[in-house]
């Protein structure tokens, strides 16, 4: 399997929204989706539609058009999906977000990440 | 979701999104209406980005090289025939430069626009006509707004007869991306292609030297002529 491209904060954004919804990712959802995950910066819709096209076309996303539904106009949806390879992307930037965070935890002392893990607790919660 | 927007400002949002993501934005957009004004305000930050995006997804780097330059050639080439001082003249290529590079952006937004998977057999000619129009239409407004900087006519003409020829040449042999075989769920062309060795085959490889040297001699030989 190829390597992955090293993705930028907001393409790991999109894509763990994408792992979170499961198959009801599409464009509002995933927009809802990263809002929460960025809060509390706000994410405009059409930077979504940006960032899951240029998903696509990296490999790491495939899409499919759904059924249409009344309370969409009777318009279909853009369902997307993760790509084997867009898993694995995550999976690194997971890591190297892992690495980050006990790197500064070792500088800032274990008080400080008891704090933050106490915090990011709360707020998944 | 609120109450839906009026259908005309829908349509309108509509007949500006191009086709190819037409049907999910449309919906999505639908699907977060709170009212008219609100599904408005959210167009006009939805539709400047979708529009860049479909270009960026259509556009085809080495293809658009080739479409720029033929294109200047054609209206440097005109000018050069009918009138060479208009080239070596003051501004002379900056408003060459102006019809070509309106044609170009046409091209692009053309492409942008297409259907995917509708393609006529004429559609290369259609484009081209379609960039040279575009060209035309900017000359009529400069003609109108600055007369200075428009291009004389039969410049304008001849550039934009020859435009035409050559840049439906490129789109023949070069069709954009919408109409090649790729489906939403696969890798971008270009990137497809970024992981094959390009391969130029012995009979290529020969007209090429060829044509390198014949290039090559002729330079020599203007430069001993000059000299």
């Amino acid at each position: 399997m190829p390597r992955p491209d090293s993705l930028g904060q907001f393409e790991q954004l999109v894509l763990t929204a994408v792992l979170l919804l499961h198959d009801d990712a599409y464009g509002v959802t995933i927009h809802g989706k990263v809002q929460d995950l960025a809060r509390p910066k706000d994410i405009s819709l059409g930077a979504v539609y940006v960032t899951l096209d240029r998903l696509e076309d990296k490999g790491l996303l495939m899409s499919r058009l759904s059924d249409p539904t009344p309370e969409r106009g009777g318009r279909a949806k853009r369902c997307y999906r993760l790509e084997a390879l867009g898993e694995q992307a995550l999976q690194e930037s997971a890591v190297t977000a892992k690495r980050i965070f006990d790197g500064i935890a070792e500088v800032w002392g274990k008080e400080w990440a008891k704090e933050w893990g106490k915090r990011w607790g709360k707020e998944a919660g | 979701m609120g109450a839906p927007p009026h259908r005309i400002v829908e349509k309108i949002v509509g007949f500006l999104l191009p086709p190819a993501c037409r049907e999910e934005v449309l919906g999505d957009l639908h699907e977060r209406s709170e009212g008219t004004w609100r599904y408005l305000a959210d167009a006009l930050a939805v539709l400047p980005l979708v529009i860049v995006s479909r270009v960026r997804r259509t556009l085809d780097p080495q293809v658009t090289l080739m479409e720029a330059f033929v294109l200047c050639l054609s209206f440097v080439g005109a000018a050069a025939y009918w009138d060479r001082a208009f080239v070596s003249g003051s501004w002379g290529l900056a408003r060459l430069s102006i019809p070509a590079a309106v044609a170009l952006l046409a091209l692009k937004l053309s492409d942008a626009y297409a259907r995917p998977g509708r393609r006529q057999p004429l559609a290369g000619a259609s484009d081209a006509m379609f960039a040279i129009g575009m060209a035309f239409v900017s000359q009529a407004v400069l003609l109108i707004g600055s007369p200075d900087v428009a291009l004389p006519l039969w410049i304008a003409s001849c550039g934009g007869g020859l435009g035409v020829l050559l840049l439906t040449l490129v789109r023949m042999l070069f069709p954009p991306f919408a109409d090649r075989p790729v489906g939403a769920a696969g890798p971008a062309f270009w990137a497809r292609q970024a992981g094959e060795p390009v391969r130029i085959t012995g009979g290529v490889a020969r007209v090429v030297k060829g044509a390198g040297a014949v290039l090559l001699l002729a330079l020599v030989y203007l430069l001993l002529r000059r000299s």
